[in-house]
């Protein structure tokens, strides 16, 4: 073995190691820089049928998505704000004995249902999320919902855009009421019997 | 907690036949992804041990076949029974642990061949029948410890049986006192350090303690300059591993240890309240204790001297002054940029260049380049273990993560920083390379952990909007 053939063998050894790190770095990119925001097809196929709803923002700022306008309580859910507020009182903390599912009330999912355990629920746009909302306001550990003592509470995991329950920012833990609305960008969801 | 993770099947959760909810994760994906990494590992392993040979005995023999394969066939064993019983695991840890494993038995083959040590003289071949143990030992830990909440009830047999551990090498017929150090226990031909294993059953300790415990050491406290401080009577945890690492330093004489153990509890104490003035008390009072041991014993004090002043000739001609640091620097200095080449070095005049000096073995050996790139394999491996904990759903498990990747990170810290002179030398191995049956033991039982923990976190319900 001559000594050229040694230190090339050398030089690959140091490439091949480097190579490995990088590609195991692009490989949990995501994870390490955030997900990169997607377009949802549903938002892309609606965009091209009707030009009113093109811009997603301007379809979000109205809190509709642009593929449900027709149904009433989605649109309702701005001017629902201050009934809440009002009312919220009434509605008992939510319990892991009473809340038994968590409702999206509007958004692109409305009416789906979750049951809820008590295990906790992670929110954001990154895969390991329970629920993962991908859209342009979410951030990659937004929010969550756990259990203390029994009760649902909710925190805001320093999101960018915040964590709404009943139109008022959650900046510390809080308990979630019942029937009560919680948004987070586009998407509300209450907890329910 | 029930022991079933719960995963929700698509079709129950969508009453509006839209598109069902789908689980964006397809596990085998992980597992594929680990399987190529693991092989792109073992690849480099290999040409690893073919790069020791050529460079130090010019051909290739069949040695190359018992050190590159052996391991390669027990990891891949190990991605095996992770398909079957952790599908959702972490794809990044196995290959990361394998690849540093590996390069470990590179460099400490070559110093074998330098000393002319062959069969079961030979370090290198000790070294992968216990990568061979550790790796059982870890598929065990992964198949038995189907959920990691089980190991939260035992909290308080853990502390007593890691108290034990600790204890064992002070007894007089099965302890055994290495380089001044008494941490070793010594029954038949086999030693074991069993102050390794008992870091992990700390960390688990303590994860179960400050869960428990956590709201009496955060919520209360008087304020001094903005920085809320406990009361006096909360003061007595801290205390008690505080005179547990310095009875370590003082008994076993071994100050790495001691680091180790106190800087995880305060670690964990400050991730589990949030409050920077368990930092400050914990650092106060870890200077406290080694200016005071500098003081009065004279092995802490002569490791200060020759980490403060190693070039001077008394300092390097002195036993127990700082020879060994000196030949470290030396060899790292000789490497350079792009290193000596594997198998060109001569890592042998260092003292313990298999072990605790492997650092400025490979550092020779492969140059600053190399080096960088192992220390980025151990920032990535660290990194996926506070990823795992951060998105962890149970505090006990999130305060578990948190602990096992803090021990690796210290542990890389202690070492490294004692062969660089950063801080003052001290005796811990360096996770996974160093050459010790019971460090590889210990970390590849850490790995397992992590993994098992990471299957819980992406076990969960999944809606996808």
């Amino acid at each position: 073995m001559s000594e050229l053939t040694l230190l090339i063998l050398q030089f690959a050894f140091l490439a091949l190691l480097w190579i490995f790190v990088f590609v195991v770095v692009y490989a949990m990119r995501s994870d390490l820089f955030g997900r990169r925001v997607k377009k949802l097809p549903d938002a892309q196929a609606a965009g091209a049928a009707g030009p009113a709803s093109a811009a997603p923002v301007a379809a979000v700022s109205t809190n509709t998505p642009p593929r449900q306008q027709a149904p009433v309580p989605q649109s309702k859910v701005p001017t629902f704000t201050p009934l809440e507020g009002s009312s919220a009182g009434t509605h008992p903390r939510a319990t892991t004995g009473n809340a038994s599912r968590l409702v999206i009330t509007a958004g692109t999912k409305s009416g789906t249902e979750i049951p809820l355990g008590t295990m906790p629920l992670t929110i954001g746009r990154s895969t390991d999320s329970s629920v993962v909302i991908r859209d342009d306001y979410t951030s990659t550990h937004h929010a969550r919902l756990m259990v203390w003592n029994e009760e649902w509470m909710l925190q805001d995991l320093d999101s960018t855009n915040g964590t709404f329950l009943d139109g008022k920012r959650v900046t510390s833990p809080v308990n979630v009421p019942l029937n009560t609305p919680i948004k987070i960008g586009a998407t509300s969801f209450e907890l329910r019997r | 907690m029930n022991g079933s993770s719960p995963v929700i099947e698509a079709s129950p959760l969508v009453p509006d036949a839209g598109r069902g909810i789908r689980r964006i994760r397809v596990p085998q994906k992980l597992r594929n992804l680990e399987l190529f990494l693991l092989i792109v590992a073992c690849g480099i392993n290999a040409f690893a041990v073919v790069l020791v040979q050529l460079g130090a005995i010019g051909a290739v023999d069949s040695t190359v076949i018992t050190l590159g394969a052996s391991l390669s066939v027990l990891v891949l064993g190990m991605h095996v029974a992770l398909r079957y019983v952790a599908p959702n695991a972490d794809p990044f840890i196995l290959p990361v642990a394998a690849i540093l494993n590996g390069i470990g038995i590179a460099v400490i083959y070559h110093v074998d061949l330098i000393n002319g040590d062959t069969g079961w003289d030979s370090t290198a071949i000790r070294q992968v029948v216990w990568s061979a143990i550790a790796l059982i030992c870890a598929i065990a830990v992964v198949v038995v410890i189907r959920n990691h909440r089980v190991l939260q009830r035992y909290t308080y047999v853990f502390m007593f049986v890691a108290f034990v551990l600790l204890l064992l090498p002070m007894l007089p017929g099965v302890g055994q006192e290495i380089f001044g150090a008494r941490v070793w226990i010594h029954i038949g031909p086999f030693s074991f350090q069993p102050g390794e294993i008992a870091k992990i059953l700390l960390a688990i300790f303590f994860a179960g303690f400050l869960v428990q415990r956590r709201d009496t050491l955060s919520l209360v406290g008087r304020k001094v300059l903005g920085v809320r401080f406990p009361r006096a009577r909360d003061l007595g945890p801290i205390i008690v591993i505080w005179a547990l690492s310095m009875s370590v330093i003082v008994f076993q004489r071994d100050l790495g240890t001691a680091l180790l153990y106190f800087g995880l509890f305060v670690v964990m104490l400050y991730v589990a309240t949030g409050r920077t003035s368990w930092i400050l008390l914990g650092g106060g009072l870890f200077l406290a204790g080694a200016v005071i041991a500098s003081q009065t014993l004279t092995y802490v004090n002569d490791r200060f001297n020759a980490w403060l002043d190693p070039f001077s000739q008394k300092n390097y001609d002195d036993v127990g002054g700082s020879f060994q640091l000196v030949q470290g620097i030396f060899g790292l200095a000789n490497g350079g940029l792009i290193g000596t080449g594997l198998g060109r070095g001569r890592p042998d005049i260092t003292p313990l260049s298999q072990s605790d000096f492997i650092v400025s073995a490979i550092g020779e050996e492969l140059g600053l380049a190399g080096l960088f790139a192992i220390l980025c394999l151990y920032l990535l491996l660290i990194a996926r273990g506070l990823r795992i904990s951060f998105a962890g759903h149970d505090d006990f498990g999130r305060l578990l993560g948190v602990g096992l990747s803090f021990v690796i990170a210290l542990q890389c810290f202690v070492v490294i920083g004692g062969v660089t002179r950063v801080i003052p030398l001290t005796g811990l191995t360096t996770p996974f390379l160093a050459s010790g049956g019971s460090s590889l033991m210990a970390n590849w039982i850490i790995v397992a952990l992590l993994l098992r923990l990471s299957d819980t976190v992406r076990n969960q319900p999944r809606l996808v909007i």
